[in-house]
């Protein structure tokens, strides 16, 4: 009960500029943010963008993060077992063959293309030329032969183009494991239970997979969990992940500032960045948009197609000397400045 | 108040009838004065388009320079040019319309969808609507659907460059297509044909701004300078004239083109010169010209300098300086300010007699202004006094000098946060600087270094009001970021009650009753058994007398009971920024008990460091034989593990970390490793029990200083990082970042490791390797503060207009919701240790 009473007590106030107020938790301590991160804690922390470029990248929206990394949970039968979720992780890590091939040899007069193969790197990932081979013939439909541990490719081609081309597509082919996924890393838990952390954030290949715990994989691309669960996974994507950068450099802001620059940024159903591509490039005001960036192109704009400014933003009305309309401004009388006569003379 | 409201703006495009209308005079001079020194006739600067001289009158208002608004006039292009800011515009209208039939290039079905596009748009986002359906009306066939020509492919060259074919497309052939498209198919375009008509985007008559606009200065050598938009127009002008002259005499096509190409440069330039594509126009300086576009745009342009940075009166600026005498939520003001800045009395029929008094006052406090019943200002002199006396009637408003107790806003720059304006009473004192005390420091981000701030005095009552219910420093105690306490005691104000509520320390009597003076308490403790006084009952006497509070620090328990304190000892964890003692006294007794609170046991403590005294010497920094024992295990053990690495790495044993080469993961694990070596050093030097190094004490209880810089003084330096984060690894080409270092070597030493420490002194080496780090650090910082002022920008742009509703919900101004309750719970983040409190 006491709790209740008091809940009241701590209530935002009507008009509490609360934008601003997220915008301020986020922004101030931006200076602080310090260049060396004492990160022993994990190898994903060393690994990873910190510090205000991560900022920076999340309120934007990039469409691939500097560095994308997926959290692979496996069912309670596979992840107290390390062998099986050692399987599981050799089932996930992407190799490309670039990784395994120490110099690409093109023979023109030939037509071949020989692959001189990084024997130490192959012996790491537990393959044999063979393998490689047999996988290479079959992803681009080419002749290959192993010869003294190298494969060797022949082409049907005279074309010095085509051969070159071919010997570039052939390096980006990934030979095992799911592309685009990135090379996993398995990872031992508090509770002793194992986990896979990818450098790569194609989720929804890897969800596919059998023995995969779908509740809790997830991936700190957000617009990787937006295409495959929607707006909502983004929003706590984004809430999320912003703690987590702050928590990493011991600045504390409250989860209400992060949780409402998250909501800001997909409450209309899709993301939208905090510039002016997004949240203020579309706002409704002409002068709110002038005054923030391109301001002759919006003014062109506004001209031709004879937009109006409703004059109802802070911003606006900071320009023609007007009272804001937030805050203590947002208060107005409930009753109307005609009826305040009527209510003197006692109708 | 506000009795005129802006309700909305509307924008257009100014139709050639609305500029005929709108001139006052046709221009057809391209020269400013005559030699005599007057605006020429029908010249740029023209005396019917305002004056700026004094003592002129313009010939179209009668006004003179301060009362005469200015007067738009206009220049006859003989060639019309195209407005080159809409070019792109331009380009869509004529491909979404047909050349022959000047229909738009949409067939009946496909005009009816757009009908309701356009519709259902404008129902969603009222008059505005950003879609520029234009895009979708592109000659998909190359034939008209209404009257099946064939359409010709429209080239278009930046930045105003037309051609169908290879023939050119002239400015005049497009105004006369466009002009012939019908006002239904513009609506469909998104253009209201009422406002903006494209062949208004044309311009054969050009606006040309006042003289108040372009003012002209005149330099100390009489020399006159004119504006940048004044000599665009008159180039303008002047080619306007030879190109007439040039179609009058008959001139051969090619020179005319030429001409009419120059003219549209001009005008382009004059618009924006900084258009793609044209090269800018300068000044003879050398300077290229601010032309329209140049004085909208950017930071310093109309928009963002004068138009969103307002400058105020009733402000003063100066040093600010320390004064722990003053309370937390005062300012001292300097007389020399106090009695410039003023504020509004209002006489009523209740304080016309006090009103009275204060005119007769002749030096501070006094009255420096009255405002009569009418409105008129006058300036309250000796001479006047007596007749200003009699005119003082109920209703009129003095301009008073400020005095003690009076509220001002006081602010830092830069203003990251709502706390970097904070209330205070006005306490008026002699000197020149701004005193504060120093428990409000933190929420400004103030020193006394040589800082200035600004004061601002509050005119109405209405902002009187808020400011000292709302924004005084005592509401602003805790944080709106994380509800941490950012005005709290801070160094010697930590120092002095650490000292004091150690366990070991008694006073005497004197001693006793010195301090609680200092701190306002005229009541003693209750002495111990040997008749000294406990340093923990002292501290006690400053406590709420039901208070009870309990924490478990880093040094043991601390225990409050009835507003005794029983065990532990104020340090920045008890009562600093992530106390909970502030947010208990605030809690239950309210936020003015504790801004006395902070207030009093900062003057306590204060008093206590001045007694009993904290001296930093070398004897601090210099460390025993254990220690240095310690220091040599350290960095031993840290060589040999690193060692390792690089051997298990030059033989391929060493395991790769995702996302990483070989080499990279080496690089983090001797980082790691190194690291780890500083941390430890610095456990061992916290380690150290002697209460008597004053350092360690310091550093302790969080006043001054902490282990990092004990351990750089006393242990050793450690691995100076680079702005990458790495290790130093640039210099000779084969990696080596000093002569003496071995090829290849990437051991500690080699690569920035430093072992010596400033007790010791640094070696050449290692003076090097510091320098470069410090360096490194400093550009860092450089860069991080712009990028992190871009990104306050933004998001403070983006965020500004939500706020919480009368249903808890947030919306920004156009009534979207954002959340439907605010953080899910609709608490006040300033609250939220209350809230953690009650749990």
């Amino acid at each position: 009960m006491a709790m209740e009473k008091n809940a009241n007590k701590y209530k935002v106030n009507y008009g509490e500029p609360v934008g601003m107020l997220a915008a301020q938790s986020v922004g101030e301590p931006g200076t602080q943010m310090i260049l060396r991160t004492f990160h022993y804690a994990g190898i994903e922390a060393t690994i990873a963008t910190s510090g205000l470029p991560r900022i920076v990248e999340l309120v934007d929206v990039k469409k691939k993060p500097a560095t994308p990394i997926t959290y692979v949970y496996f069912n309670s039968d596979i992840e107290k077992n390390f062998e099986k979720s050692d399987a599981m992780s050799k089932k996930i890590s992407e190799i490309k063959v670039s990784s395994l091939v120490k110099r690409v040899v093109e023979n023109f007069s030939k037509s071949t293309v020989k692959l001189v193969l990084d024997k130490q790197a192959l012996a790491a990932e537990e393959l044999t030329p063979n393998q490689v081979a047999q996988k290479i013939a079959k992803l681009m439909s080419v002749e290959t032969e192993v010869n003294e541990g190298n494969i060797l490719i022949k082409l049907h081609t005279k074309s010095l183009k085509e051969i070159r081309v071919t010997g570039v597509r052939i390096m980006k082919k990934v030979i095992q494991g799911i592309e685009d996924a990135g090379k996993a890393l398995i990872q031992q838990s508090k509770d002793g239970s194992f986990y896979v952390i990818t450098a790569g954030s194609n989720i929804s290949e890897v969800m596919k997979l059998d023995g995969v715990d779908k509740s809790r994989t997830y991936t700190n691309d957000v617009f990787a969990m937006y295409k495959l669960f929607g707006i909502e996974a983004a929003r706590n994507t984004l809430a999320n992940e912003l703690r987590k950068t702050l928590e990493e450099q011991k600045i504390s802001v409250d989860d209400r500032h992060l949780l409402l620059v998250a909501d800001a940024m997909t409450y209309s159903g899709t993301i939208k960045g905090v510039g002016r591509h997004g949240l203020s490039g579309q706002k409704n005001s002409v002068f709110a948009r002038a005054a923030y960036e391109e301001t002759v192109k919006h003014l062109v704009n506004a001209a031709l197609f004879s937009e109006v400014d409703p004059m109802k933003g802070v911003t606006e009305n900071i320009l023609v000397g007007k009272q804001i309309p937030i805050g203590t401004g947002a208060v107005k009388l409930a009753i109307k400045k005609e009826d305040i006569k009527k209510v003197k003379s006692g109708e | 108040m506000h009795a005129e409201v802006i309700d909305h703006i509307k924008f257009g495009i100014v139709s050639p009838e609305e500029i005929k209308h709108m001139s006052v005079a046709k221009l057809t001079v391209p020269d400013t004065y005559n030699e005599d020194g007057y605006p020429i006739d029908g010249g740029l600067l023209d005396q019917r388009l305002g004056v700026i001289d004094p003592g002129l009158v313009c010939k179209t208002c009668g006004g003179r320079a301060k009362t005469c608004p200015g007067h738009f006039g206009h220049i006859e292009l003989v060639r019309p040019v195209i407005h080159s800011e809409f070019a792109k515009v331009l380009r869509m209208l004529l491909n979404a319309t047909c050349m022959t039939c000047h229909r738009i290039l949409l067939d009946d079905k496909q005009i009816d969808e757009m009908k309701k596009v356009v519709s259902e748009e404008s129902e969603a986002n009222g008059e505005n609507h950003h879609t520029v359906p234009g895009k979708m009306a592109k000659r998909s066939g190359n034939k008209c659907p209404h009257c099946g020509s064939q359409q010709p492919k429209i080239h278009f060259s930046a930045p105003t460059y037309f051609t169908v074919g290879d023939k050119r497309l002239k400015p005049d052939e497009i105004r006369d297509l466009l002009a012939k498209v019908s006002d239904d198919d513009l609506r469909l375009l998104n253009i209201d044909p009422k406002v903006s008509r494209p062949e208004w985007l044309i311009i054969s008559s050009l606006l040309v701004p006042p003289v108040n606009v372009r003012p002209s200065i005149t330099l100390e050598s009489g020399e006159r300078s004119e504006d940048d938009l004044t000599h665009k127009l008159v180039d303008i002008m002047r080619i306007g004239q030879r190109l007439e002259q040039n179609i009058n005499a008959g001139a051969p096509q090619i020179i005319i083109d030429d001409l009419w190409e120059l003219l549209q440069y001009h005008v382009t330039a004059y618009f924006n010169n900084e258009t793609s594509g044209i090269p800018p126009a300068r000044h003879r300086s050398g300077r290229a010209l601010k032309t329209i576009a140049q004085r909208l745009k950017g930071k310093e342009g109309r928009f963002r300098y004068n138009l969103s940075g307002k400058r105020v009166n009733y402000s003063a600026r100066t040093v600010i300086s320390v004064d722990p005498y003053l309370d937390i939520d005062e300012v001292g003001v300097p007389i020399e300010i106090a009695s410039k800045l003023t504020v509004p009395f209002y006489v009523t029929a209740w304080n016309i007699e006090h009103a009275k008094e204060l005119l007769k006052r002749n030096e501070y406090p006094s009255v420096v202004n009255m405002i009569s019943k009418d409105g008129k200002r006058k300036r309250v002199i000796d001479a006047n006094r007596e007749d200003i006396l009699k005119e003082l009637t109920v209703g009129s408003i003095l301009e008073r000098q400020v005095i003690d107790g009076d509220i001002a806003l006081f602010n830092r720059q830069p203003s990251l946060h709502r706390i970097s304006i904070m209330a205070h009473r006005i306490r008026v004192l002699p000197g020149k600087t701004f005193r504060i005390n120093y428990c409000t420091t933190t929420p400004y981000n103030a020193d006394f270094d040589g800082d200035e701030m600004n004061l601002h005095v509050p005119q109405t009552l209405e902002a009187q009001a808020e400011a000292r219910y709302l924004m005084e420093v005592q509401y602003q105690i805790f944080s709106p970021r994380d509800g941490a306490a950012v005005i709290t005691n801070s160094e010697d104000g930590i120092s002095g009650l650490f000292q004091l509520t150690k366990d070991e320390t008694k006073l005497e009597y004197d001693e006793t009753a010195y301090l609680l003076g200092i701190a306002g308490i005229y009541e003693m403790p209750k002495p111990g058994k040997d008749g000294k006084y406990n340093g923990k009952d002292i501290f006690s006497m400053l406590l709420p007398k039901d208070l009870n509070y309990e924490e478990d620090t880093v040094y043991g328990p601390f225990k409050i009971k009835n507003g005794k304190l029983l065990e532990g000892v104020i340090t920045k964890d008890t009562y600093g920024r992530d106390n909970e003692l502030s947010v208990e006294i605030a809690k239950n007794y309210g936020y003015e008990e504790l801004r006395k609170f902070i207030f009093v046991s900062s003057k306590l403590a204060d008093a206590y460091v001045t007694l009993s005294g904290v001296t930093v010497g070398v004897k601090e920094y210099s460390i025993n034989k254990h220690m240095e024992d310690e220091r040599m295990k350290i960095l031993n053990a840290t060589l040999v593990k690193v060692n390792e690495l690089i051997k298990s790495y030059k033989e391929g044993k060493l395991e790769a970390l995702i996302g990483q080469t070989l080499r990279e993961s080496l690089e983090r694990m001797i980082i790691a490793e190194l690291n780890m070596a500083r941390s430890k050093a610095g456990e061992t030097l916290a380690s150290n029990e002697d209460s008597t190094n004053s350092a360690v004490e310091m550093a302790r209880s969080g006043s001054r200083g902490s282990v990092l810089n004990l351990e750089q003084m006393s242990m050793f330096l450690g691995q100076q990082a680079t702005l990458s984060g790495g290790r130093i690894k640039r210099g000779y080409y084969t990696g080596r970042l000093l002569p003496h270092i071995k090829q290849r070597d990437i051991g500690p030493s080699a690569r920035g490791f430093i072992i010596t420490n400033y007790y010791m002194g640094l070696s050449p080496a290692d003076l090097f390797m510091h320098a470069v780090g410090s360096r490194g650090s400093e550009v860092y910082k450089a860069l991080l503060t712009g990028r992190s002022g871009y990104l306050y920008r933004r998001l403070s742009n983006a965020l500004q207009d939500y706020y919480v509703t009368e249903d808890d919900s947030v919306r920004d101004v156009n009534n979207n919701i954002i959340q439907t309750v605010y953080g899910g719970d609709a608490i006040n983040p300033v609250n939220v240790k209350f809230v953690e409190l009650e749990k």
